[in-house]
């Protein structure tokens, strides 16, 4: 019945990188252009706010460990909450641009998660390296956000949150894997199995 | 170009398959079995090869502390411990190892031969609920309070008449707050849970296997309420975004019927005495205990500060919905007890009993702060007696803290045993109770 862990890191990869490219196409043409057509400037942040709800069942379904819960959990709370905020922005249900801060607070405790729940050294195992990398992308890359809510309308500020967020989608598509290229960085971390 | 995207899409999200990371897939005999044959070994089979930390990486205790078990070795995937015979009994199955990223992995079930399973919450070693949980119980019982008591608020008193958009959004916000509550208490009760029949110190416990306890009725309960929750706060965000009270209904109803999942794993579910009318009772009990606490501490607060010119319609229709739902409260607890304590003398002579009559003495309270307002202010407002309405608000306050207090001592009592029943047929709930 529950889906293998990597699909799961696959299916939200894919939607990662969904709000990447409409962030970078967003940013390419600029928000007014982005905007002529009303149901565009729901369409990240709505993306944004579902898939922080769907993290929950990844949250309470996936209970192998505790960490991964807890982590899974913060995930979707910050998520549910970033994509609010900016559905409230762009509805103008909310007014003040400072609501923008919960996307490098979305940030910064995702790339904390991430690091925090990896116990390894980086280069142990693939896997442990990805995860030490997207924590502290999350991390250093959380300065684009939070710059983005004093200067909006910085071209160079949402490429380089989109790219952000693209990169993230790969480094998630490449995160679950012991495949025989790259797999095993350490002889600690297991025989090569599959 | 549409169906290049769409194709684009499914590939990114399902391309070539791959795994990583120890998990338990399952075991040997299963989380929770009542065996007719003592088995002769412990079979864990994970998803990748694991290490041990010694020989003695399972352990199979009986109630006594006695380990079992022979010395642990892996074969393939799997982790294998041969066992002395068993005799008649319930078994605790303690097991841990080292996942191919290094890290300690650890977990516990439990089986029976000839016996029904404990849950694994009474798995050996397990200490039972602490103060701790007490507390966080009652801030579940709050957060669930608020979500069913503000949407209820909202679709059933203040139903057709003139709300104004502030107060719409405002009743929206504490009904989001009430379920960011119930999901945070959730996962802090499911873990206490957890922790205490795992029995290891934090820094392990993180890396504790909770699939047990995911499987019991706890454990699906709290599964279902954190899935339904999380959809009913998506919700009550999207109504308060759209200012779309339609979007209410569905919340207020998931969290209605799925609040129950708080009946479906207590003492009436499970004990012994237990029926489908006993977890019924408690669903009715918990719900309508939520709407006339939730709705009264939400009108005392929103109504009588957001929106004045509604507190005297307000005011009146709460209370003639209050009598119906104290009448459930009142009936569904009072079977309850009835099931649960069959001596009137199990009242003042068990732990339990005077948890309740403690329960029973602030309900009391309650109903006669409630009774002055039915009987003596709404006769007052109906006669267009509006100097009461700003005096009256303090005094909603006041009963709904008496309500709050209720709830605490619903969680002490929810987390205490109850007297044991006389001999009789083992109900088929409570061999429920281990999966």
């Amino acid at each position: 019945m529950k889906p293998h862990a990597e699909m799961v890191h696959w299916l939200f990869a894919a939607g990662i990188l969904f709000i990447g490219m409409c962030l970078l196409c967003e940013a390419i043409v600029g928000r007014a252009v982005w905007q002529m057509r009303p149901w565009r400037k729901y369409l990240w942040p709505g993306v944004a706010f579902a898939m922080g709800v769907l993290l929950w069942p990844v949250m309470a379904f996936f209970t192998n460990s505790a960490i991964h819960m807890y982590a899974h959990g913060s995930w979707a709370e910050v998520l549910m909450l970033a994509g609010g905020a900016e559905l409230g922005l762009v509805h103008g249900r909310l007014k003040s641009p400072y609501w923008r801060l919960t996307w490098p607070l979305a940030f910064v405790v995702t790339g904390t998660a991430f690091i925090v729940h990896e116990q390894n050294p980086w280069f142990f195992a693939r896997s442990a390296f990805l995860h030490h990398l997207l924590g502290w992308t999350f991390i250093v890359a959380a300065i684009f956000p939070l710059a983005l809510v004093w200067r909006p309308r910085s071209t160079a500020l949402r490429a380089c949150f989109a790219l952000t967020i693209c990169v993230v989608s790969v480094q998630l598509f490449s995160d679950r894997d012991v495949a025989p290229i790259f797999g095993h960085l350490s002889p600690l971390a297991g025989e090569p199995h599959r | 170009m549409r169906r290049l995207a769409v194709i684009a899409v499914l590939a990114l999200a399902f391309p070539g398959v791959a795994f990583a990371h120890a998990t338990l897939e399952s075991t040997t005999p299963h989380f929770g079995r009542e065996l007719r044959i003592a088995p002769k070994t412990i079979e864990l089979h994970f998803d990748q090869y694991v290490k041990l930390l010694s020989p003695s990486a399972i352990k199979v205790l009986n109630d006594k502390g006695v380990d079992f078990a022979l010395s642990s070795r892996t074969q393939g995937t799997n982790v294998i411990a041969g066992v002395r015979a068993l005799p008649r009994g319930a078994y605790t199955v303690r097991w841990q190892a080292i996942s191919a990223d290094s890290h300690v992995v650890s977990g516990v079930w439990t089986f029976g031969v000839r016996v029904p399973a404990p849950s694994v919450n009474d798995a050996y070693g397990a200490g039972g609920p602490t103060r701790t949980e007490d507390v966080v119980r009652w801030i579940w019982f709050l957060g669930i309070a608020l979500t069913i008591g503000a949407l209820g608020l909202r679709l059933l008193v203040l139903r057709g008449l003139e709300v104004p958009r502030a107060l719409d959004r405002r009743i929206a916000v504490a009904a989001g707050l009430g379920c960011i509550v119930a999901l945070q208490a959730g996962i802090a009760a499911f873990s206490l849970r957890a922790e205490d029949a795992l029995q290891l110190p934090f820094g392990r416990f993180l890396y504790g296997d909770l699939s047990p306890m995911a499987a019991t009725r706890f454990g699906l309960a709290y599964v279902t309420m954190t899935l339904v929750f999380a959809l009913v706060l998506a919700l009550v965000y999207l109504g308060w975004l759209l200012d779309r009270v339609d979007l209410l209904v569905p919340a207020f109803l998931l969290a209605v019927v799925f609040a129950g999942g708080l009946s479906y794993s207590g003492h009436d579910a499970v004990d012994p005495g237990s029926s489908w009318k006993t977890e019924i009772a408690d669903w009715v009990h918990l719900s309508a205990a939520s709407l006339w606490i939730g709705g009264l501490a939400t009108m005392a607060i929103l109504v009588w500060t957001g929106a004045p010119q509604l507190r005297r319609d307000a005011f009146v229709r709460f209370s003639r919905l209050a009598p119906v739902l104290i009448g459930l409260v009142l009936a569904a607890g009072t079977y309850m007890a009835i099931v649960r304590l069959p001596h009137v003398r199990d009242l003042w002579a068990t732990g339990y009993g005077r948890v309740l009559l403690v329960k029973v003495a602030l309900v009391s309270l309650a109903l006669v702060w409630g009774a002055f307002h039915h009987f003596v202010v709404r006769p007052a407002l109906e006669r267009a007696d509006t100097g009461r309405l700003t005096t009256i608000g303090r005094s909603l306050i006041g009963e709904s803290m008496v309500g709050v207090v209720v709830l605490l001592v619903a969680a002490v009592l929810v987390d205490s045993k109850p007297p044991p029943r006389p001999a009789s047929a083992p109900s088929s709930a409570a061999v429920g109770v281990t999966h």
